[in-house]
């Protein structure tokens, strides 16, 4: 949408929409810069403080993608008056944890009244702009690191249809919570090309995204994807979200290999996620050790997902498997 | 002609759900109006999966899925994969006949060392009682949850997770009828009953 704005053209702006990133980066002197992002949404589970936990953790998200360090969040509100203050008192709660948990401070915030409830954070944080991971540095020979398992928006789709319940969306919910602090920590300790972390446009979306801004092109091993339990079933029973990707990025920007991926599959590489994981492009030669490294700390299911390839039209290509 | 439900402008996964409720009423086929290419796929989709045809038209801006519920056939001669299919009925909380505390250490033992093996079977079944090691038993959700991972199809009776007031409790596996338990059972290669 912001597309339709001027470009900013300002030397210390490092990063904005105009380079593909959610986040602004700004540089104040030669060995700091500040980071900047906002993201707030409905409610995607019905416990009060886990949305507030899961807005904060998807808010902060886009921080740590960038290798920054939080400092301080402002929370975003939007509440219907007849829900009194109750609920709205026990998210704040669960964003003010978090943003804790992360180690920065909640210094406000503004709430408007609305009938459908919304909440969400803007955070801020600082990076020295030599350590700063961007969209823009995958290497073709690159493998794509991928930390979380797909289908939260498949999933909480399917609760809303009282498909699943609460229970069996446990596993999900308590990835939403999980912080991409520590990952994004190990991740930046190896030679690591580009970073993004898996949002709104699915992993398909983000990773095109990635290798527009990069000049190259890339490849998904659909089958090496982790996805969440049932996320396959419940895309078969009709509970896949309608995805921004899906419509935009459509048949012009993703190809998928003819008969070899599952229709259900390539749903998965399209589903929005929220507060998902960490993508990076990592030389072909550390990312299994980056993996193991990775499932032994702060993300259990990362996998190694694609690799980074020439420049090629459409640019991203979804592929059954890593054999050829 | 207009369609029997018309679910432009409603979001996602409204339009499922009254698809859903059509396929449980419906006698003859009926048509689905949407208005993007999402809702179009979901709605085929979840037809498909709950066993129906369904067909897809442009209409006007929009689309007409016509979905027709499929009278179940016979299936016709299997093929040797098919065949062998292994299928385990849990129809209770325990296994055997004994003191109910041994039973249920046995049944959690049971489905521990299923989930432990080389060859998990294709499908098991949860009917009656048994339900309650899906829902309330976390012990013994865990192991069925290991079996889902390894590709195991858990199908779990749904009349029964009513009967009980377990509906909202189901921790692994998908919700199934006596339609899909009846023609997994007999068209099971190998059936072990519990």
């Amino acid at each position: 949408m912001l597309a339709t704005l001027p470009e900013e053209d300002l030397p210390a702006l490092l990063s904005s929409i105009h380079s593909g990133e959610d986040a602004s980066v700004y540089l104040i002197t030669d060995d700091l810069a500040v980071v900047q992002t906002v993201d707030f949404f409905p409610p995607i589970v019905d416990d009060p403080y886990t949305f507030g936990q899961i807005a904060a953790a998807n808010a902060l998200s886009d921080i740590y993608a960038m290798n920054a360090t939080p400092l301080t969040a402002m929370n975003i509100a939007a509440w219907p008056c007849e829900s009194g203050t109750g609920i709205l008192e026990t998210v704040l709660l669960g964003g003010y944890d978090k943003v804790h948990e992360a180690g920065a401070v909640v210094a406000g915030g503004h709430t408007i009244e609305d009938e459908e409830p919304k909440f969400g954070l803007a955070v801020m944080g600082t990076v020295r702009p030599g350590d700063m991971t961007t969209i823009r540095g995958a290497r073709t020979g690159d493998l794509l690191v991928l930390t979380k398992p797909l289908g939260t928006g498949i999933m909480t789709t399917a609760l809303k249809a009282g498909l699943i319940s609460e229970a069996e969306l446990r596993e999900v919910v308590l990835s939403m919570c999980e912080l991409n602090a520590e990952a994004a920590r190990v991740i930046a300790s190896r030679a690591v090309g580009a970073m993004t972390d898996v949002t709104g446009f699915g992993l398909a979306g983000h990773l095109y995204e990635m290798v527009r801004a990069s000049g190259t092109g890339a490849t998904i091993w659909a089958g090496e994807v982790p996805l969440f339990d049932n996320a396959l079933d419940m895309v078969a029973s009709g509970m896949a979200p309608r995805s921004s990707a899906g419509d935009c990025f459509g048949d012009s920007r993703v190809e998928v290999e003819e008969g070899g991926v599952d229709d259900l599959l390539v749903q998965c590489m399209f589903d929005p996620q929220t507060s998902g994981g960490l993508l990076a492009s990592i030389p072909a030669g550390e990312a299994e050790d980056l993996v193991s490294e990775l499932r032994g700390g702060p993300a259990l299911r990362a996998s190694i997902v694609g690799e980074i390839t020439e420049v090629v039209s459409p640019k991203v290509r979804i592929e059954q498997s890593r054999e050829r | 002609m207009d369609p029997d439900i018309d679910c432009r402008g409603l979001r996602c996964p409204e339009p499922v759900m009254r698809t859903r409720k059509m396929i449980e009423g419906a006698r003859g086929p009926f048509t689905v109006l949407v208005d993007n290419a999402t809702a179009r796929d979901n709605v085929a989709r979840f037809a498909s999966t709950a066993g129906c045809a369904a067909v897809i038209e442009e209409h006007g801006d929009g689309f007409l899925v016509t979905v027709t519920p499929c009278e179940k056939e016979v299936p016709a001669a299997r093929d040797d994969t098919e065949a062998r299919e292994r299928v385990v009925l849990v129809s209770g909380e325990g296994m055997g006949r004994g003191e109910p505390e041994l039973s249920s250490t046995l049944m959690k033992m049971f489905l521990y060392t299923t989930a432990e093996s080389d060859e998990p079977p294709a499908k098991i079944i949860f009917i009656n009682s048994g339900v309650r090691l899906v829902t309330e038993n976390d012990e013994a959700a865990a192991h069925v949850r290991r079996l889902a991972a390894a590709g195991t199809d858990v199908l779990v009776c749904g009349t029964c997770l009513d009967y009980y007031g377990l509906t909202d409790s189901l921790q692994v596996g998908r919700v199934s009828n006596m339609y899909e338990i009846q023609a997994a059972l007999v068209g099971a290669g190998l059936l072990v009953s519990l």
